[in-house]
């Protein structure tokens, strides 16, 4: 009986002009955007190979380690390809210094702000946006229309169960749907593979991590449409509801959210970081300036030298001193910036649209957490580069700026050595930040739980009110 | 599962003080019984709104009864639906069937569903040309027959179920004069085979000349009941003209002394 109704429901599905609009729609955009999507990575590519050579070339042309300064890169990801998440947003580099507070610059959107306007559409996009849609527009009317048309009332006219009869119009929808995506991801994959793009076990793994988060979420549009079609006796009004149910889970309760939280825990702006941090270097900078004068009068006035000693380490202390409140102050922005998100990302959950979202672009490594894991990487790094400029300078003797105060000659300057090409193989590599598939698994068990159990309420919503649905 | 006798036949379709009122407080049905036999059309005659339609729904277990019951085959079908079902054929007015499959196809969905997964593409092609649809328009997809076609490949699904019992729902509104013939030769043929057939319908002049027994219905009762037989050389539309007008006058002289 179930094989029966379900083999009906496919066949329904397949002769209906919804399902030739569906594959034709869904088969062009996501090849389209897995196209794009390689195009786009290969740019990237060869960008960020490029950023490394000259990186490397202003490495070389630098004189001395005082003036050194090098870059860590964000290695283009071939999941970016599937799910591009923030990776237009986050910078694709982090100058890295002794002093300087790493943080990622450059990112696409910045620089081109006209993709920023309506974004690019990507695999995770359609699934969310696209595909979504259509599984609602291909449910809405699935108990209703067969009323409508006359046919519920033959049906049930057979010794034909409530719930088997229902179960077979969801996995009948379910399958149905399924071919106009499992057709172009197929073709994609092949195209991905065709371009040469390195895919090793970690990507298709995610990969099959995002297909299985992508029939989640089209499950539960599947099931939210039966739902609509249980609610109502007429399949216009299924027809009025079910978008806007779509409306209101895809796109506002995923940027309320975001608002809401956003008013709720509120954290400061880069602007005011800036500000924060800027104006602690300024005092600490003219503390500094004031020891350095007052311990250049004391030795003055013994017309002895200033030595380089007590320079360094008034020097050292300032810098210290800065870089731990540039950390305090980062650590107090990002505590606040994880409350802000959990929050956001609490309330955008309630929508398994933007639960899909969050999981997809977590399985992908494009999401928000991108920016902190380099910038975590980046600091560790920075350390090494601080250990390794310090360890060099104290190997070539004493450097930086020497300032001789006297009576007589006044004020004198000078820089006591210079020290020549820097060799590359002893600087600290960048190692960007691992993020591994099972780590990625553990967070999206949230997401995964929310659409999971949103497809089994929508279902038990809809198996409700079919047991009492008048088929006549 | 109790089998009523008669004298000549077996009970297959039986209401009994069937009584149907709508959460709205209309009275649907109001105390029906009948019952008809293997072998014998039963044609239930009446108005808009007489409850001829509830009364199938009751046997189908659509909807339920507030008082009475509908018995297939001896089954109470609201006690035990899924087993009811499997006894009864159905046949809506307009046949309304899935207009993008074709009649094969049709034939073959709700024949599984009703519990028949023995039959071959032959047969439902013999089932096919047995209700007069030629191979031609088998593939064909329903959306493309005319009404007549469709009701005919209703009764195919009818035949095809191979239950003992067949329901009807005003199976010969708007056919035209020689599909309404057919239609009826067909039926005629189901009885020969020993089907109980309740048919509810408007069409008076084809009650009378088909069915064993013809009843008139008016506001949830039957108010007329009698063999064809004993309306043999009585004109059957002053009879029903004759009951509806009575009915209507009490009804009229009730009001009245309210």
């Amino acid at each position: 009986m179930f094989g029966t109704l379900v083999h009906k429901e496919v066949r329904a599905i397949l002769l209906s002009p919804k399902f030739v609009a569906t594959f034709a729609v869904c088969s062009l955009l996501i090849l389209l955007s897995v196209y794009i999507g390689i195009r786009e990575y290969q740019a990237a590519v060869r960008q960020y190979q490029t950023a490394l050579q000259l990186n490397e070339q202003t490495i070389r042309q630098t004189p001395d380690l005082m003036r050194l300064q090098t870059k860590a890169f964000r290695e283009p990801d071939p999941m970016q390809i599937f799910v591009s998440g923030v990776i237009y947003d986050v910078g694709r580099w982090v100058p890295i210094s002794t002093n300087a507070v790493p943080q990622l610059s450059g990112s696409t959107y910045a620089e081109d702000t006209i993709f920023a306007v309506f974004r690019v559409i990507d695999f995770a996009f359609i699934i969310q946006v696209v595909l979504s849609l259509f599984a609602i527009l291909f449910t809405f009317d699935a108990v209703s229309g067969e009323r409508e048309d006359g046919t519920l009332r033959l049906v049930f006219a057979n010794a034909v169960p409530r719930a088997t009869y229902l179960s077979a119009k969801c996995a009948g929808a379910w399958l149905g749907l399924a071919v106009p995506l499992v057709i172009p991801i197929l073709l994609s994959l092949l195209m991905v593979m065709v371009a040469g793009v390195p895919l090793d076990v970690s990507h298709w793994m995610r990969l099959a991590a995002l297909g299985g988060l992508s029939f989640l979420l089209f499950t539960f549009f599947i099931m939210l449409g039966v739902l609509f079609s249980t609610l109502t006796r007429r399949p216009s009004i299924s027809f009025l509801l079910s978008p806007s149910a779509w409306v209101v889970l895809v796109m506002i309760i995923p940027r309320a959210g975001t608002t809401a939280a956003a008013q709720i825990a509120p954290v400061p702006s880069a602007a005011e970081v800036a500000g924060i941090r800027d104006g602690y270097a300024k005092e600490r900078q003219d503390q500094f300036i004031k020891d350095l004068t007052k311990s250049m009068s004391e030795v003055g006035s013994c017309g002895s030298t200033l030595s380089m000693k007590t320079h360094d380490s008034l020097r050292s202390e300032a810098d210290r001193d800065i870089a731990q409140n540039d950390a305090r102050v980062n650590e107090g922005v990002r505590n606040k910036r994880a409350v802000q998100e959990r929050l956001a990302f609490s309330l955008a959950r309630v929508s398994p649209a933007a639960a899909y979202h969050l999981a997809a672009m977590t399985i992908a490594g494009s999401d928000p957490d991108l920016k902190d894991r380099y910038e975590e990487a980046a600091t560790v790094n920075r350390e090494e580069f601080r250990k390794f400029v310090e360890k060099k300078g104290s190997e070539g003797g004493p450097q930086g700026i020497r300032i001789m105060a006297s009576s007589e000659t006044g004020l004198k300057i000078d820089m006591p050595r210079e020290m020549g090409a820097i060799d590359q193989a002893e600087l600290p590599r960048f190692n960007p930040p691992k993020f591994g598939l099972e780590n990625a698994l553990a967070e999206v068990i949230i997401d995964i739980a929310v659409m999971l159990l949103g497809s089994i309420l929508a279902f038990g919503g809809a198996f409700a009110f079919f047991l009492r649905y008048d088929v006549r | 599962m109790s089998e009523k006798q008669t004298p000549d036949s077996v009970i297959r379709l039986e209401a009994v003080g069937l009584t149907k009122r709508y959460e709205d407080g209309v009275l649907a049905l109001d105390h029906i019984s009948f019952s008809v036999a293997a072998g014998q059309i039963y044609a239930m005659l009446g108005g808009n709104g007489a409850g001829k339609t509830t009364t199938i729904n009751l046997f189908l277990n659509l909807i339920e009864p507030t008082e009475g019951e509908a018995r297939i085959n001896g089954i109470v079908t609201h006690k035990e639906p899924l087993k009811a079902k499997k006894n009864v054929a159905f046949v809506s007015e307009n046949v309304m069937l899935y207009g993008n499959f074709t009649a094969l196809q049709n034939l073959e969905f709700f024949s599984r569903i009703g519990g028949k997964t023995a039959y071959t593409r032959d047969d439902f092609r013999d089932i096919l040309l047995r209700v007069g649809l030629p191979a031609t328009v088998h593939h064909k997809r329903l959306k493309e027959y005319s009404k007549g076609m469709r009701q005919k490949c209703g009764i195919a699904i009818a035949i095809a179920k191979s239950a003992p019992a067949i329901l009807l729902d005003e199976p010969t509104a708007g056919l035209d004069p020689k599909a309404g013939y057919d239609f009826l030769r067909l039926l005629e043929t189901l009885r020969n085979e020993g089907k109980a057939i309740l048919m509810s319908t408007h069409d008076i002049f084809r009650a009378k000349e088909v069915a064993d027994v013809v009843a008139i219905m008016d506001s949830g009762r039957i108010i007329m009941q009698q063999p064809a037989t004993a309306l043999v050389g009585q004109d059957l539309e002053n009879l029903y003209m004759h009951h509806m007008a009575g009915r209507t006058a009490a009804l009229r002289q009730e009001q009245a002394s309210c």
